[in-house]
Order: structure tokens, then sequence, then C-alpha cells
């Protein structure tokens, strides 16, 4: 009685020494299989649950993100900022698209951009490539506001050079009158 | 728009008191080009003679009355108002009746007579006074028969200079972009449309052309790296200058001599205005302000900077005086005054008005007052330059969505379009 006492308590304390350490490393290993891991107890199973779910979640924010930089790059051609005439400053209508801009440049690291600044075709040649590109700067500065390295966005202005819209109603000159975004392939 | 056609009616009120005095004046004063007003003058320019028939006969007589005609400052009379008796007539003094020419409102007569040997055109010209018979020109010419059309210009110059006291414009060469949306190239071409050849041929944006006094040397923005650089081309052997490779927009406005160039430059908060010498690579800041400065031109002697700024929230011009540095605002009336330019005597300034939301071509005094607005067509007018003697303005109109080259005299009289190409032509600038 006594040895079986001792053996009962050696194999216990054996099992519950041992059983961790062949259990755990079936699961670890392979998570997918549904058998061996079926089998054991559970906590393992909740922390097996949980350990997938971040992981599922990072995967899903990093594709999340993924999407939204593959939009704004196929879309950042259609985000021109556009601005009253003869002035540069940026309006207010104009600022959730500035800020998207903005919010996917923070998010993109490595991504570089070029500003054009785009007039009507009202006005002196020399003055609107002067407006142009005061427009393409005052683009760079609020997106550099918001936390964008200033050395990611390069500016060039067009002058009334390429109107978007070839008419000379006030409608064309409204959507010539812009800052134009564009991936700069340059770095 | 008020002011405007007030602005109109005075000037046709003093050209018609013109006409009226000039009418009663003597007659040897021919032309006081810098009055308010003159009166034109009939002109005939019969057949040039030649001891073999040519075509050349009734090419350069027609293209002498063209020349006369653009300058603004003749009535042409039409060929069919010259019958066989005057056809008949010889060349020299002694030969011609004065007073035939005379009864059909004759005041001048240019006659001609060429002779061509081995593909050598000479030519030999005589202007005539019909009140008195007096021979006001005799001059002989010589050129290769194919360059025909240059020794008529330079005939028709001559005959403006002995008319009016000033040469005429008609032997310069105009600089100006030609193209479409995107693809812009910088042209020359000889004033009747001529000689045209092309001065930048990148297939790309190149615009803005500005050239030195003497010619030789022509700055132009392009896009042909990516963005708008700054460069200088050599005439003599086609060398081609980078002015300005930096960030940001450069844009020539203006040479200061024979081989430096004013330019402006728009980058981050500021615009500069730099001169350059082409000749020793020396960079020089003349101003520098917030915001946006444009358009910079020194006055004749060198006493005055022209400039345009939005410090008042829109464009206007200003001038600087050299000496003292003060600044003075030449422009109030309207809400856009842009593109100054000078006239050779530093007298006017040429330039851009907003005006009932036309962008007309005026021009005030040296000191802003006295605006005058010289096109009233209600649309799009831009790039005013005064010609080399200044009696005229070469400009750009955009009308029907297509831009053209245009030429008037400086009081906005005898407005004629200059045509070199079929597609868009604009910024045009004098060249020698």
């Amino acid at each position: 009685m006594k040895y079986f006492l001792v053996l009962s308590i050696v194999c216990a304390v054996m099992f519950a020494g041992c059983s961790p350490k062949v259990v755990q490393p079936t699961y670890q290993a392979t998570p997918g299989q549904g058998q061996g891991a079926a089998v054991t107890t559970d906590t393992g199973e909740k922390d097996r649950r949980g350990d997938v779910t971040a992981e599922e979640l990072a995967r899903a924010e990093r594709e999340r993100l993924r999407m939204l930089d593959e939009k704004m790059r196929t879309s950042l051609s259609q985000q021109d900022i556009f601005f009253e005439f003869d002035s540069y400053a940026v309006q207010a209508s104009e600022l959730p698209k500035l800020q998207a801009v903005g919010n996917w440049l923070k998010q993109s690291k490595t991504t570089a951009i070029i500003v054009e600044g785009h007039c009507d075709e009202r006005g002196t040649v020399e003055y609107n490539f002067a407006l142009g590109q005061k427009r393409a700067e005052s683009v760079k500065e609020h997106l550099v506001k918001m936390g964008v390295e200033g050395s990611r966005i390069k500016t060039v202005s067009y002058g009334k050079e390429v109107p978007i819209v070839p008419g000379h109603t006030e409608d064309a000159w409204a959507k010539n009158r812009r800052a134009h975004f564009k991936i700069d392939q340059k770095g | 728009m008020k002011k405007a056609k007030r602005m109109i009616l005075i000037l046709c009120a003093l050209f018609a008191a013109g006409v009226f005095i000039a009418g009663t004046a003597e007659a040897r004063v021919y032309l006081d080009i810098y009055g308010k007003s003159f009166k034109k003058i009939t002109v005939a320019v019969p057949y040039f003679k030649s001891d073999k028939a040519d075509r050349l006969q009734t090419d350069m007589s027609d293209l002498l009355n063209k020349d006369l005609d653009l300058s603004g400052f003749f009535i042409v009379a039409p060929q069919s108002l010259l019958d066989k008796e005057f056809l008949g007539e010889g060349v020299e003094k002694q030969e011609i009746n004065f007073g035939s020419w005379r009864s059909v409102g004759i005041e001048l007569l240019c006659k001609g007579k060429f002779q061509i040997k081995d593909g050598e055109l000479i030519f030999e010209a005589f202007l005539y006074d019909t009140l008195d018979g007096s021979m006001m020109l005799a001059k002989r010419y010589r050129s290769r028969q194919e360059d025909w059309r240059r020794l008529v210009h330079r005939l028709a110059d001559d005959i403006l200079l002995t008319v009016t006291g000033d040469k005429g414009i008609m032997s310069s060469r105009i600089v100006f972009v030609g193209g479409r949306r995107g693809l812009k190239e910088i042209y020359m071409a000889d004033i009747d449309g001529f000689n045209l050849k092309k001065i930048t041929n990148y297939n790309n944006i190149s615009v803005a052309p500005s050239v030195s006094p003497s010619g030789r040397y022509i700055a132009f923005t392009s896009y042909k790296e990516g963005r708008p650089n700054l460069y200088v081309k050599d005439m003599e052997g086609g060398r081609e200058i980078v002015a300005d490779r930096s960030d940001g927009m450069k844009v020539c406005s203006s040479w200061f001599n024979n081989s430096t160039l004013v330019y402006s430059h728009t980058a981050g908060k500021h615009s500069t205005i730099y001169t350059y010498n082409v000749a020793t690579g020396e960079r020089r800041t003349i101003l520098q302000r917030e915001g946006i400065v444009t358009s910079a031109s020194f006055s004749p002697n060198g006493s005055k900077l022209l400039f345009v700024s939005d410090m008042y929230g829109s464009p206007q011009i200003f001038a600087r005086d050299t000496a003292s540095g003060d600044i003075k605002r030449l422009t109030y009336y309207g809400n856009y005054n842009s593109a100054p330019s000078f006239s050779p005597k530093g007298d006017l300034i040429t330039f851009v008005s907003q005006i009932e939301g036309a962008f007309e071509i005026s021009v005030m005094n040296a000191d802003g007052s006295n605006q005058r607005v010289l096109t009233n067509g209600g649309a799009l007018n831009d790039s005013p330059q005064f010609s080399p003697c200044g009696r005229y303005i070469l400009y750009c109109s955009q009308i029907g969505g297509r831009y053209s080259l245009h030429i008037m005299l400086y009081n906005g009289e005898n407005k004629r379009l200059l045509k070199f190409t079929d597609n868009n032509e604009e910024q045009p600038r004098f060249a020698p």
C-alpha cells in the first residue's frame, strides 16, 4: 500500500510535470491540427483562440491599411484641392481631402509626392506661374503642419499651361484652379 | 466699365481734335508722332520698274504697301486708283507730274526701279512730296534676290524714318510661344510671318521667352527636365546656358543689359528677384518678399525697378527707387494689374488691367498717373511690350479660345493681327 501510494504520487508528479511539456508543444507546433488539440484543457483552448484573434486583427489592420494605401494611390489624382480666383489660400471645403492625403502620407512613410499648382486661363502668364507655385506651397504647408516631412513633398507650378478642362466658362475655370497630387516615382 | 468708356470717349475726342488741328497745320511737318494724335498721310506706291518684266515688280510694291499700312501712319492708295497715266510715268523727278498725283489726293509718292544681276537684286527707291515735288528719300539697296522681302522692309523702315523721324519695325523679328496645351515651343520669325524657325525643340512646355537688347540671348523657362528651369540660348553658336535649376518657379521677365537678365523665383514662403549675368554667371538678389513678386524690369536708365506684388492681396504694380529703396504703388484702379513693361524712353508703362472681368492692355505714365485703356474687346489680353522705337505695342489676345499676336500704335489705334503658325501664338517679344 505504501509502495502503491508512493508510486502513485511519483506518477502523479511525473504526469503533472510531464503533461504540459508533452502536450503543449503539440498544439504550439501544429496549431491547426484538431484531434490532438481537442483533448487539451479548457484553458489551453482559450489561449489559442486569443492568440489567433490578435494575429488576425493585426493582419486585418495591415490589410486595411494596404487597401487604404492602394485606394489612395489609385484615387490620388482625384484628390485635387480647388482654389478661388487669384487666391492661394486653402478653403475650408477642401480640408477633408487634404487631411485624407496627409493621414495617408503619415502611414505610408516611404511615399514621396509631387504637388502641382495650376491656374485658370485668366490673368497674366507670368503672374499665374508664381500663383501656381504658391498654391502648391500652401498645400505642402498644410501637409507639413499635419506632420508629414517636407522632404517628401515636391512642388511644381504649371501656371495656366495645363488646364484639366478646356472651356472658357466659370465652371471650367473653377476646375482648373487646383493643386494636383502625384506620386513622386523618383522618391 | 464706365471709366473705361469715358477714357475711350476722351481718346476719340482727342483724335477728332487732332485731325482738325493737323489739317490746318503746315504741310511740311509730316507727323508729330508723340502728340496725342496725328493725321495719316496718303501714300502711293506704283508698281516698281525693271528692265525685264518680273513678278517682283508687283510683289515688292504690294509688300511695301502692306508694310506702310501696318505702320499705322499711312493711308495706302489702292492700285485701282493708279490708272494708265500714272503707271507709264518714270521714276525720276523730272518725269513725274506731281499735279496729277495731288489731284487724286496723294501726298507722298514712292517710286522704285530694280535690276537683277547674277542673283543680286539692286533696287533704287525715291520718295517725293507731291506738294512741291521735293525728293525726301533716294536710296539704293542691294540684297540677294531671294531676300527681296527683307529689302522691302528696310525701305519701309527708311520711309518711316524720313517721314516720322524714327525707324519703323518692319525689319524686326518676333519671338513668341507657339503650340497647344502641354506642347509649346519658342519660335522666331520676321514680323511679316516669314523665315519662321524654332528656338526650342524639346517636345515639352517651353515658355516665357525674353530677348536680350542685342538679340544675342533668349532666356526662357522649360519643363524639359520635369520642372520649370530657367535657360538661356546663345544665338551666336547655339549654346544653351542653365541659369537656374533650383527648386521652385523661375521666370525671366526682362534684361537689364546685353548680358544680364532679370528673373523672378518663387519657392517656399518667398519670391525673389535676381539678376543673372550670363557671361560671368554672377547672380544677385535684387528684392525679396513674402508672397508673390514677379514681372520685374528696370527702367531704361536703371533708376526704377518695376514689379508686380500681391502684398495688398491682389496683383498690383509697384516701382522701387533704385537709389533710395522706396517702394511706390503705381496702380489703384481694379483688382488686377500686372505684366508691366517700360517704354524705351522710360516715360510710359504698358500693362494688363482687369476691367469688368476682361483683361485689357493699358498704358500709364511712369509715375502711375493718366491710365488709358487701349483694348476694349472684352477679351483676355496679355504680354504687352513696347517696340524698340516706342511707338508700337505688341501683345497677345485670346479671342474665341485662340491665342494670337497683335500689334497696335501706342495710343491704341491701328490694331493688326500678326500670324505665324496655325497654332496658338502667345507671349510675343521684339527681337532686333
